[in-house]
C-alpha cells in the first residue's frame, strides 16, 4: 500500500518564503535605509525619540554645508557649538569634497593599472605554453594568502623609504598588490575557457600575440574587465587601514578616512556623519548599477574554475 | 607557391614526450596532401608546425628554400580551417572572413571585392550580417573556409575540417574542397583520421603512427600496396582480414599455409628461397574475393554470418579457425551454417612478416 506523503500546502510555503525573503531584504536594507533618511534629517530630529524613519522635515543642509565648506563658501562651526542648534558644521566638512576626489583619483588610477597589467599576465598565463606557468598563476595567488594586517608594517617601511608616505601614490601601489593577483586570476580563467583554436586562428590570420589580445580577446572579454574594474574599484575605495597608515593630511586622505573622522571631532554631528556616509556610498552603487548586466556573467565565468 | 620541407623535424614537449619524431617529407607546390592517423600520431602537431602554432624541437622546416623555424605563425602565408571552426563570436560573418585582409592592410575596396566573390562561391552572401551564433554548423564551416580563402594564401591547412559535420554534408564538403584546390593553385596539407576522406581527397597521403611516418604514396599505392600491417589495417572498411600462417613450398612455389589451408602465392618477391618457413601474416581485403574458377586459389570455409547492406553483403566465413570478413554480391543466396568457396587473385594478396609487420613484396 503506498500511503500518500503530506504535503505542505502551497500557501503556507508561498507565505513561509514570502516572510522570509521580507526578513531578508529588511535586514540587508534597512541599515541603508536609515543612512539615508537620517542623512537627510536635521540632528534635533535625528536625536528625538522615537526616532523618525520617515523624516518630518526633509532638508538637504547637511549635503549643502559640505559642498559649501568644500568649495569654500561656508566655515565650519566654532568648538562648543551645540549640534542640534542647526546650521552646525563639522571641522572635517571641508575636507570631504577633496577626499572624494582623492578617493576617485586612487580607485580609478587602480582600475586602469589592474587592467593594463592584470589583462596581459592572465593572457600568458592562460594561452601561451611557457615554462613555470601554473607556479606563476599559484605564486600570484598565494600572495593573496597572507593579510593585509600582517603586511601593513612591511608596507609601511617600504612606503617610508620611498618617500612616498602622505602621498596618492603610496595608496596606488599597495592597493595594486592587493587587487592585481584577483584580477589576474579572474581574468585568466576567463580567457581560458576561451577556445585555444580562436587564438590560434587569429595568429594565422596575421594577428601577433598583442593584436590577439587586443582584436579577439579583449572584446568577448569585456563582463570579466567590468567585473574585474569593479572589483579593484570597491576595493580601493572602501580600503580603510592602509589609507590610515600612510596618509596624515587632507592632501592625501581618502573618503573612509574623512567620514571616520568626523566620529572623533569634537562635537559630533550624526546626521552630518550620515550625510558624509551617502556620499561615500553612491559612486559604487552608481557604477553597480550601470555595469549591472555584465557583473554577474564575469563574475561566474571566473568562478568555475578553481 | 609554397613547397614544403621537413628535415629531420622532431618535436618534444617540456614532459619530454615525443609528438612527432625525425619527419622527413617533401610537400611538392600546389599538392594535395593528406596527413591520415588516428588521435595522438602526430598529424595535428605536424600541421601545427607548418603554421607557426608549435615550435619545432629539432630539424628545420623550409618554405621552398627559406628555413621557416623561427618565424613567427602571423608572418607565414598561410591560411588554416580548424574542426571547431574557431569563428570569431563577437564580429560578423563578413567581418569574421574580412579580418585576416584587414590585418594585412588590404585596401577596403579590394577586401570587400574578395570577400563578396569569396562568400558567394560559397554561397553564403545571405549570411553576411549574421553572428556565427546563427548560422548552421554547415554554414559556419562555410564560413571558416572562406576566411581562408580568401587570404589566396599559397600554403592551404585544413586540420579536420568536416569531423563536426553530419555524414552527408561532409560528402558534398569534400567535392567543394577539391574544387576549391583546383581553382586555388595553393599547396594543401589536410589532417584527418577518416581513411575515406583521405582517400577521395590526396594526390598524396601520409600514414602517421606514434609521431612517425608510416607510408607516404598515393591513394592507390597506400591501399593497394600498404607497407606495413599498421597502413593495411588501418585503410579499408571493413579493415582487412589477417590470418596468421608461415611460408611454405608447394611444388617449387611459395605458398602461404595455415593448417589444412595452402595458398599459392604470386611471384614478386625478392628472394622466395629464403622466406620459406618464415613467419608471417596474410592480408586479405573484404572484396578482394571472387568466383571460383580453375586458374585461380580457392579460400572455402563455413558461413557464420550474412549480413546483407543494401548493395551486397558481408559474410563471416570461418576458415582455420579464424573468422574473415568479406563482401559479396548479395544475390549470392549463402545461408548461415553453409559451406562456401571463393576464388583469391593471387596478385591483391598481402603478405607481412610477422614479427617486423613489414610487407613482404618485392619493391618495399
Amino acid at each position: 500500500m503506498i500511503i500518500a506523503k503530506p504535503r505542505l500546502p502551497g500557501l503556507l510555503r508561498g507565505i513561509g518564503l514570502a516572510l522570509a525573503s521580507a526578513f531578508m531584504l529588511a535586514y540587508v536594507l534597512a541599515p541603508i535605509f536609515w543612512l539615508v533618511s537620517s542623512s537627510l534629517q536635521q540632528e534635533a530630529e535625528l536625536t528625538s525619540i522615537p526616532p523618525h524613519w520617515i523624516p518630518d522635515h526633509p532638508s538637504l543642509a547637511n549635503f549643502r554645508a559640505i559642498f559649501l565648506t568644500g568649495l569654500g563658501y561656508a566655515q565650519p562651526s566654532a568648538n562648543g557649538v551645540d549640534p542640534t542648534s542647526g546650521g552646525f558644521i563639522p571641522s572635517v566638512a571641508g575636507n570631504l569634497l577633496p577626499a572624494m576626489g582623492n578617493s576617485l583619483i586612487v580607485a580609478g588610477a587602480v582600475v586602469l593599472l589592474n587592467l593594463l597589467v592584470g589583462v596581459p599576465a592572465a593572457y600568458a598565463i592562460a594561452k601561451i605554453r611557457f615554462r613555470g606557468r601554473s607556479a606563476a598563476l599559484y605564486i600570484i595567488l598565494a600572495t593573496r594568502v597572507v593579510p593585509d594586517i600582517a603586511l601593513v608594517v612591511p608596507f609601511f617601511l617600504v612606503v617610508r623609504k620611498l618617500g612616498m608616505l602622505d602621498s596618492l601614490m603610496s595608496l596606488i601601489i599597495t592597493y595594486l598588490a592587493i587587487t592585481v593577483p584577483f584580477s589576474v586570476f579572474v581574468l585568466a580563467s576567463f580567457f581560458e575557457q576561451m577556445p585555444d583554436d580562436l587564438d590560434r586562428a587569429a595568429r594565422v590570420d596575421g594577428c601577433s600575440r598583442l593584436q590577439v589580445l587586443l582584436q579577439v580577446f579583449l572584446p568577448l572579454a569585456l563582463p570579466a574587465l567590468v567585473a574585474v574594474g569593479l572589483f579593484a574599484f570597491l576595493a580601493s575605495w572602501n580600503e580603510f587601514l592602509l589609507a590610515l597608515m600612510f596618509t596624515q593630511t587632507a592632501a592625501s586622505q581618502t573618503l573612509p578616512i574623512i567620514v571616520a573622522g568626523i566620529t572623533s571631532d569634537f562635537t559630533v554631528s550624526f546626521s552630518f556623519l550620515n550625510a558624509a556616509g551617502v556620499l561615500a556610498v553612491l559612486p559604487p552603487v552608481l557604477l553597480a548599477v550601470i555595469f549591472e548586466r555584465y557583473i554577474v556573467s564575469g563574475l561566474t565565468a571566473g568562478a568555475v574554475k578553481g | 607557391m609554397a613547397r614544403i620541407r621537413f628535415q629531420s623535424v622532431s618535436k618534444r614537449y617540456a614532459g619530454g614526450q615525443a609528438a612527432v619524431c625525425d619527419l622527413n617529407l617533401d610537400i611538392a607546390d600546389q599538392e594535395f596532401l593528406v596527413l591520415l592517423g588516428p588521435s595522438g600520431c602526430g598529424k595535428s602537431t605536424t600541421l601545427n608546425m607548418i603554421a607557426g602554432l608549435e615550435d619545432i624541437s629539432e630539424g628545420a622546416l623550409l618554405f621552398d628554400d627559406q628555413v621557416m623555424n623561427n618565424i613567427p605563425a602571423h608572418q607565414r602565408d598561410v591560411a588554416m580551417v580548424f574542426q571547431s571552426y574557431a569563428l570569431y563570436p563577437h564580429k560578423t560573418v563578413f567581418e569574421n572572413i574580412a579580418f585576416g585582409l584587414r590585418m594585412r592592410k588590404v585596401p577596403e575596396a579590394e577586401l570587400r571585392r574578395r570577400v563578396l566573390d569569396a562568400a558567394e562561391k560559397l554561397e553564403i552572401s545571405h549570411l553576411l550580417e549574421r553572428r556565427p551564433s546563427q548560422l548552421s554548423g554547415g554554414q559556419r564551416q562555410r564560413v571558416a573556409l572562406g576566411r581562408a580563402m580568401v587570404r589566396q594564401p599559397s600554403v592551404f591547412l585544413m586540420d579536420e575540417p568536416l569531423s563536426n559535420l553530419d555524414a552527408s554534408l561532409r560528402i558534398s564538403m569534400r567535392a567543394q574542397i577539391r574544387h576549391l584546390h583546383a581553382s586555388m593553385r595553393s599547396t594543401f596539407v589536410y589532417v584527418t583520421h577518416d581513411q575515406a576522406e583521405a582517400l577521395t581527397l590526396a594526390d598524396r597521403i601520409v600514414v602517421m603512427r606514434d609521431g612517425a611516418i608510416q607510408q607516404i604514396g598515393t591513394p592507390d599505392d597506400i591501399y593497394e600496396r600498404p607497407a606495413n600491417v599498421f597502413v593495411a589495417s588501418f585503410l579499408g572498411s571493413p579493415a582487412i582480414n589477417l590470418l596468421e600462417g608461415r611460408l611454405g613450398s608447394d611444388g617449387g612455389r611459395l605458398c602461404f599455409q595455415r593448417g589444412a589451408l595452402s595458398i599459392p602465392l604470386a611471384n614478386g618477391f625478392t628472394d622466395a628461397a629464403a622466406l620459406e618457413g618464415r613467419e608471417v601474416l596474410l592480408g586479405l581485403r573484404a572484396e578482394d574475393v571472387g568466383p571460383v574458377d580453375a586458374a585461380t586459389p580457392v579460400l572455402s570455409g563455413v558461413v557464420d554470418t550474412a549480413m546483407p547492406t543494401g548493395s551486397d553483403q558481408f559474410l563471416g566465413l570461418v576458415v582455420e579457425g579464424v573468422t574473415l570478413f568479406l563482401r559479396v554480391a548479395k544475390d549470392a543466396a549463402m545461408p548461415e551454417g553453409s559451406l562456401a568457396s571463393f576464388g583469391l587473385n593471387p596478385q591483391r594478396l598481402h603478405l607481412f612478416d610477422r614479427a617486423s609487420g613489414l610487407s613482404l613484396r618485392a619493391g618495399r
